[in-house]
């Protein structure tokens, strides 16, 4: 009986807290999305729930004659799916290889990869530029899918790594006394347990593109190849120019591909990062 | 012993690899030398005959503004026989960042625009090279803007457009433009209530203060013949701190809401005026467009006259065409800059950007002087100066913001916020700019 | 002991032949070997050797003509060269260390591998090289590549009339440590600033770790409903790029305009409050809006972690006639620590230079009377503005390296602190 009592009040009070908690995470999502079917232009005008809506935020977006942004759209997808499939592989390459061999400079690889993220390198961007420049990488894509892939590679590395250290080993040393090679055993006994962690890396890797600006509108140089990062940049860097709600509208375009991706990870996030081993 | 041998190798190792490169620089510098000088050489016989013509010019517009520059490449074209291409870029930025990177590397532009406060800067690192025109072409042109194309005595470039802020009222809301400040401030007082407001102005960024601090009597640096003199500020005499205190009343009384104060102060101060809330504001001709497309019937006129009887001296920004260091063909590039700049190409750029182009023949023009706004901004920039150009003023901007920002919120009293923010300039231009 | 004459023959001879790629191998009768090694030195030497030239040329003298030699890519055509280098003469190394194992190996009287055993050799050895080389390639040019070029440029003065093409770029040792320290502008507010700094890292990411944390154990309890949900909304604000957050909430928190004074604090009967002119409601904003921006990260992160807490501990924990608290304090929060260790100090470490969100919400300000640093800059936004809007190029990468040393050296010691890197099994 007091049990069920204490179980009602922790679940209400839960129940409480997390209304709370989503209220405060949606408002200012709601609002943005409000703003982006509002009919003025400026940002102190905009409601959350406008008296007349209208697309015509959206719809200039979308008019090829006006503007790029569907261009743009499609670049930056494009750029994110491939940094996202590159990053992916290269990652479970490398997680793999800390986790599994003990080889000379492991230790130090892994500091190395650590001490790496924390080091701030705006100062670096003509570094890049130059680089990107000498290897005729400039203004293209490909160029700008190598440098978010590498800039993916040290921070993933350690969340696979830390993945696969959860996988028992006892799991390869069978396979291996069964005769499998090393790619065997990556591809057929580690890659399938790890889809957790790789869906938490694919979403990381996608969503780190999608969303700069800094380095893409360092390497890229002709309109018709910027992301949508850049151009929603542009759009409010403009000195004085004013234009929230087509700003809004725009922000709400990039947040959609990132939910949807995130919706269908969910079930891998939810299934948990060790559900698929034998727990040791 | 192992690995005391690999190190040994390896030492020998890289020191072959050091020694093996001293010869060859000989080799791989000239190379590369002889390359780049004919560069430079060419660009500067150039000047002196008529060259060869380049088969192409790559000029860099502001964005947007392509418009005004597509009948005049075309003519050009026409004229010289030089294909023309084009690319639109950010000129408050992005222009600069992209002539430091691309220049160097080959793929830069012939031709850029720049604000004219930058050209001490672009100068000093190299970017824009001096130009050579005859007279007769800068006579054409008004004399401050041309000042401003201006750098240590020698000319950098042409004056494409000028602007400085005016006064934009809502003629539903205000039917005539006041005479004085006095005037306004009584209608801001009977009309502000903190939902509508009878004038704003963002008084807490310098570009729009100078206007009150220099037309009582502040200013930035001290011209002397032509130069402007980076040891005399005179943000912190007399005139300046009356114009400070001007500046506060305004805050204080709450004729401007705190919300316009800041970095989101510009896009709010839009937003209200936008909205048919704001009788009138002192803002530059880049608004008058948003202003219309959001359905204001607005009218235009100079600054009104400050409490002393002065008028507003507002900043004048000049922008220009330049040509680039990196060009190859220094000669074509300043005939284009000519005639990009030439009256009938002026015009056209006047009835296609709406940006006025500083041609005094055109400034008594029909076109320019029925144009409510246009004869505004020309009247207002009898009275401005332009903002100085040299690199010392990159210094100036943060320290008057802050004074400016701290005077707006009252958190300073006007003598001493200016007094701190002359003695930061000082030591930041003493810091970072070494005397020459 | 009799034949120690012999022993150490061929290993020397490989090692002493070696100087010149692939002899060693020769000697060993590897032949195929030896032929890639001679092979890859011939390659190397025939497509870098304009690159290592040119570029340590570069790289000592940083141009010698003005308008012509230009300083800075110079810098950058040298790390390459150095890079290159580098990586060459690790592949050099590795043949003299090849040809003299495997003259030790002959010293020894063992037979050495066929080619068919040295290749599977190759692949049982060599293969997690093999599968770290392509990140590690792609990391060597993309992120460390950058990181030396800064610290690089930390010794050079470049800076507005030191710019090339104009000027060249000299080296000036530590000059720039130097003036740093010199420097009067800082001494009245480095502290101030610094003390900011300090409390914003702190208070910014422990709220944010906290909520984290919290919520996703509130919604991992089993008896939940709605679990799929609720975590599709927590992790929202993840999806939004966080310029674009930032530059909304900038306009939510206007004093005057902004819905969080006009609607939701007159809704509660709360009076206005000075979001963007009193520091300290600045800074009290700033670290709300970080929090927002950085929760969902950990919430996923430590989601993850809670499910694979074996259940048995909790049941453990029942029998014994644990609290919720006790749980929580005893299993869940220490279970959820340890396994993200590594990823809150890097949280930390972010926050501590995180320019975006205080450069993005109020440009550092607001304005202090006599300071010039705004309320709200932290260290690395500070000394931005002050070194880049004067052009102070190599003075910013001097501060931007000693910002890094402080925060590098700070974070690694937390992460020994941690254990991360003595348990066998985590490393």
């Amino acid at each position: 009986m007091s049990n069920k009592t204490e179980k009602i009040i922790r679940l209400s009070i839960s129940y409480l807290i997390l209304l709370v908690a989503v209220t405060i995470v949606i408002y200012p999502l709601l609002w943005v999305i409000g703003s982006s079917f509002n009919p003025g232009q400026s940002l102190s005008g905009s409601t959350m729930f406008p008296e007349n809506p209208t697309i015509k935020h959206y719809s200039s977006l979308f008019d090829i004659e006006k503007s790029n942004y569907v261009l743009w759209y499609l670049n930056s997808m494009k750029i994110s799916l491939i940094t996202m499939v590159f990053a992916v592989i290269s990652v479970a390459f490398t997680g793999y290889a800390f986790s599994r061999y003990r080889f000379i400079g492991r230790k130090n690889g892994l500091l190395t990869f650590l001490v790496l993220q924390m080091i701030p390198n705006f100062a670096a961007l003509i570094a890049i530029f130059v680089l990107a420049n000498r290897t005729g990488l400039l203004d293209s894509h490909a160029g700008l899918i190598l440098i978010y892939v590498g800039g993916q590679i040290p921070m993933n590395t350690w969340l696979m790594k830390g993945y696969l250290d959860t996988i028992p080993k006892e799991l390869d040393e069978s396979a291996r006394m069964d005769g499998a090679g090393h790619l065997r055993i990556f591809w057929q006994i580690i890659m399938p347990l790890s889809k957790p962690i790789i869906a938490v890396v694919a979403l990381f890797s996608f969503i780190a593109p999608f969303g700069d600006f800094i380095l893409a509108r360092i390497m890229l140089r002709s309109e018709e190849k910027f992301t949508m990062g850049v151009g929603l940049y542009e759009l409010v860097s403009k000195q004085f120019g004013n234009e929230f709600t087509t700003f809004a509208a725009g922000s709400v375009l990039i947040a959609i591909p990132i939910t949807i991706l995130f919706l269908s990870f969910q079930k891998y996030f939810i299934s948990g990062l060790t559900a698929g081993g034998t727990k040791g | 012993m192992k690995k005391s041998l690999i190190l040994l190798f390896m030492l020998i190792a890289s020191i072959a690899l050091l020694v093996a490169c001293g010869p060859d620089r000989e080799e791989t510098t000239p190379v590369k030398t002889d390359e780049t000088t004919t560069e430079t050489e060419t660009g500067e016989a150039e000047t002196a005959e008529e060259p060869a013509k380049p088969e192409k010019l790559i000029v860099w517009e502001d964005t947007d503004k392509s418009a005004a520059l597509k009948p005049a490449i075309e003519s050009f074209e026409k004229e010289y026989g030089i294909k023309v291409e084009f690319k639109e870029l950010g000129m408050a930025d992005k222009m600069r960042e992209q002539l430091r990177l691309d220049g160097p590397s080959g793929t830069g532009a012939d031709v850029v625009t720049l604000p004219h406060d930058q050209i001490g800067q672009v100068v000093t690192e190299g970017l824009i090279q001096e130009i050579e025109v005859s007279d007769e072409v800068l006579s054409t042109f008004s004399e401050s803007a041309v000042t401003a194309q201006k750098y240590d005595g020698k000319l950098y470039g042409l004056p494409k457009a000028t602007e400085t802020p005016v006064f934009i009222f809502n003629k539903a809301l205000m039917p005539e433009a006041p005479e004085t400040m006095d005037e306004v401030y009584a209608f801001s007082t009977d009309f502000t209530d903190g939902k509508k407001f009878g004038f704003l102005a963002l008084w807490d960024n310098f570009y729009f203060a100078h206007g009150v601090i220099g037309g009582m009597g502040g200013y930035v640096f001290q011209e002397n013949d032509g130069a402007l003199d980076r040891d005399d500020i005179g943000l912190n005499n007399d005139g300046a701190v009356a114009g400070a205190e001007y500046i506060q009343k305004w805050y204080a009384e709450g004729l401007f809401p705190k919300g316009i104060i800041g970095e989101s102060g510009g896009s709010a101060k839009d937003g209200l005026f936008n909205e048919g809330k704001v009788a009138s504001v002192m803002d530059g001709p880049w608004a008058f467009q948003s202003m219309k497309d959001a359905g204001i019937d607005i009218g235009v006129a100079a600054m009104p006259t400050l409490p002393n009887g002065e008028h507003m001296k507002t900043f004048m920004g000049v922008k220009g065409w330049h040509v680039s260091a990196f060009t190859e063909h220094a000669y074509w590039s300043t005939k284009l800059v000519e005639w990009l700049t030439n009256e009938e190409n002026a015009k056209i750029r006047f009835e296609l950007t709406q940006e006025i182009p500083p041609v005094t023949t055109l400034i008594a023009d029909p076109i320019i002087a029925d144009n409510e706004g246009a004869k505004a901004v020309a009247l207002q920039s009898q009275y401005a100066v332009p903002m100085p150009n040299i690199p010392e003023m990159g210094e100036v901007w943060g320290p008057a913001a802050s004074a400016l920002q701290t005077i707006a919120t009252g958190k300073a009293e006007p003598k001493a916020a200016m007094d701190d923010a002359v003695k930061n300039i000082k030591t930041n231009i003493e810091t970072n700019h070494p005397s020459k | 002991m009799m034949n120690s004459n012999v022993t150490t023959k061929h290993r020397k001879n490989a090692g002493l032949l070696s100087i010149i790629p692939g002899f060693g191998q020769f000697y060993n009768k590897q032949f195929v070997k030896g032929i890639i090694f001679l092979v890859l030195t011939i390659a190397f030497f025939s497509s870098f050797s304009q690159t290592l030239n040119w570029g340590f040329w570069g790289l000592i003298t940083l141009g010698e003509i003005p308008l012509l030699d230009h300083s800075i890519f110079l810098l950058i055509d040298g790390i390459i060269a150095l890079l290159v280098a580098i990586i060459g003469l690790g592949i050099y190394a590795f043949n003299i260390y090849d040809a003299y194992n495997n003259g030790k190996k002959r010293d020894e009287g063992f037979l050495l591998n066929s080619v068919r055993e040295q290749y599977h050799n190759l692949l049982d050895n060599g293969f997690p090289y093999l599968m770290i080389s392509p990140g590690f390639l792609l990391l060597i040019f993309v992120v460390i590549f950058p990181i030396i070029f800064v610290i690089l440029l930390s010794f050079t003065n470049y800076d507005l009339y030191h710019s090339p093409p104009a000027k060249l770029v000299d080296w000036v040792g530590i000059q720039n440590y130097i003036d740093i320290f010199k420097l009067d502008l800082w001494r009245s507010t480095f502290f101030g600033v610094l003390g900011w700094t300090i409390v914003w890292t702190f208070g910014a990411t422990t709220l944010q770790v906290a909520i984290g944390v919290f919520l996703a154990v509130v919604i991992n309890q089993k008896d939940l409903k709605g679990k799929a949900f609720f975590r599709t909304i927590l992790i929202l604000p993840w999806a939004v790029p966080a310029f674009v957050s930032i530059l909304i909430f900038s306009g939510m928190f206007n004093e005057s305009f902004g819905v969080v004074n006009t609607q939701i604090l007159s809704m509660l009967g709360i009076d206005a409050i000075p979001w963007m002119t009193e520091e300290l409601w600045t800074r009290f904003a700033l670290i709300l809006i970080q929090s927002w921006l950085g929760f969902p990260f950990i919430f996923a992160m430590t989601t993850g972690v809670l499910q694979s807490i074996p259940e048995e501990l909790y049941e453990a924990a029942n029998v014994d006639g644990a609290s919720i608290s006790q749980k929580f304090r005893g299993i869940t929060l220490p279970m959820v620590l340890y396994a993200t260790a590594p990823i809150l100090i890097t949280q930390y470490t972010f926050n501590f230079n995180n320019f975006n969100v205080i450069f993005l919400f109020n440009g550092g300000g607001p304005a202090i009377p006599g300071q010039n640093a705004g309320g709200t800059d932290i260290l690395i936004s500070w000394i931005y503005q002050l070194t880049m809007t004067s052009g102070q190029y190599g003075k910013a990468a001097a501060i931007t390296m000693l910002l890094s040393l402080i925060v590098v050296v700070v974070a690694l010691w937390q992460f020994k602190r941690t254990n991360s890197f003595k348990e066998e099994d985590m490393m």
